[in-house]
């Protein structure tokens, strides 16, 4: 039973490993970018990194279906 | 008193996510009252609230001692994740990548398993009847909780997004106490790319304001982020289905 919760919460957020890890990079980056050059920058980042994220996941998993 | 131009995204939010996740509990639990009839799947449920319940009131007091920068940083990252995916499969979905969720069919295989597992058990099939409907209302419902504290956290909206959640199990439960069937007429996959959006947008937003980002328009900003992820998310699935039947 634990084990199906542990399960069910990992692949609530890391469904597709390969997305979530991107996504966290993006938010890495976008950290670093709002306190080291602006808060803007960091902002636009976040958002367009965030969707480029999503597309490029649904796109690359398009491709792979066989 | 909250406001309702700020609550009802939340409760909106809310009540869409925890809709598509009760209704997947309810047909496990109506696999179980199919075999077992109705004693112990509302034995099952009710223990599973009451875990629920347990958590809630056993974590919920830590909330409030996490620093507002550092919770709606931390909820903002889970959100963009949860949202994220959400909105991935939704599109994958819609895209014919993946094969749409088929309630009848999960009930059937759901029904199909259990009823193996009682067949071989002499004794306790109402035990482990119960224990499906604990372990599917119990795995569900961390989810809908998970969404009511990642809606309603970072902006003092709990009560809102519980609002959300409690209306959605109500409209569930009533449902599904009429007909007696799973729910597959739900347009599911509408439901979770439309959650999907909102969540990813509440996350890029959150996360930004704990960041120090000062969105444009403040609050305005929602919607201008929350309709690049469903042109994002639609144009993609567009190009998605064009590229799997290539």
């Amino acid at each position: 039973m634990i084990r199906d919760v542990l399960l069910e919460l990992y692949s609530m957020f890391a469904g597709d490993a390969r997305m979530s890890l991107s996504a966290l990079a993006v938010v890495g980056v976008s950290a670093v970018l709002a306190v080291e050059v602006s808060t803007a920058a960091g902002g636009a980042l976040l958002l367009g990194g965030s969707l480029i994220v999503l597309a490029t996941s649904i796109l690359a998993a398009a491709r792979r279906k066989p | 008193m909250f406001a309702w131009a700020t609550a009802a995204p939340a409760i909106a939010s809310a009540f869409l996510a925890s809709f598509v996740e009760i209704v997947e509990a309810l047909t496990i639990v109506l696999a179980v009252v199919s075999l077992r009839g109705w004693r112990p799947a509302i034995a099952g449920t009710l223990a599973s609230l009451a875990t629920l319940a347990a958590i809630v009131l056993a974590l919920g007091p830590l909330l409030s001692r996490v620093p507002l920068g550092a919770l709606q940083v931390t909820i903002g990252i889970l959100l963009l994740l949860f949202g994220l995916g959400w909105l991935r499969k939704a599109s994958l979905r819609a895209a014919g990548v993946i094969a749409l969720h088929d309630e009848d069919a999960i009930f059937a295989r759901e029904a199909a398993e259990l009823g193996a597992e009682v067949a071989r058990r002499e004794t306790s099939r109402d035990w482990i009847a119960g224990m499906a409907a604990y372990k599917a209302v119990l795995l569900e419902g961390l989810e809908v909780v998970f969404i009511v504290i990642a809606v309603g956290a970072g902006r003092g909206l709990m009560v809102p997004a519980g609002i959300g959640a409690l209306g959605a199990c109500v409209v569930v439960l009533a449902i599904g106490a009429v007909v007696h069937k799973p729910l597959s007429r739900v347009p599911e996959n509408t439901l979770k790319f439309v959650v999907g959006v909102m969540l990813s947008t509440f996350g890029v937003y959150w996360t930004g304001e704990g960041l120090g980002v000062a969105w444009p328009g403040g609050d305005l900003a929602l919607l201008a982020i929350g309709l690049l992820f469903l042109a994002t998310a639609a144009g993609t699935a567009i190009a998605a289905r064009r590229l799997a039947t290539a």
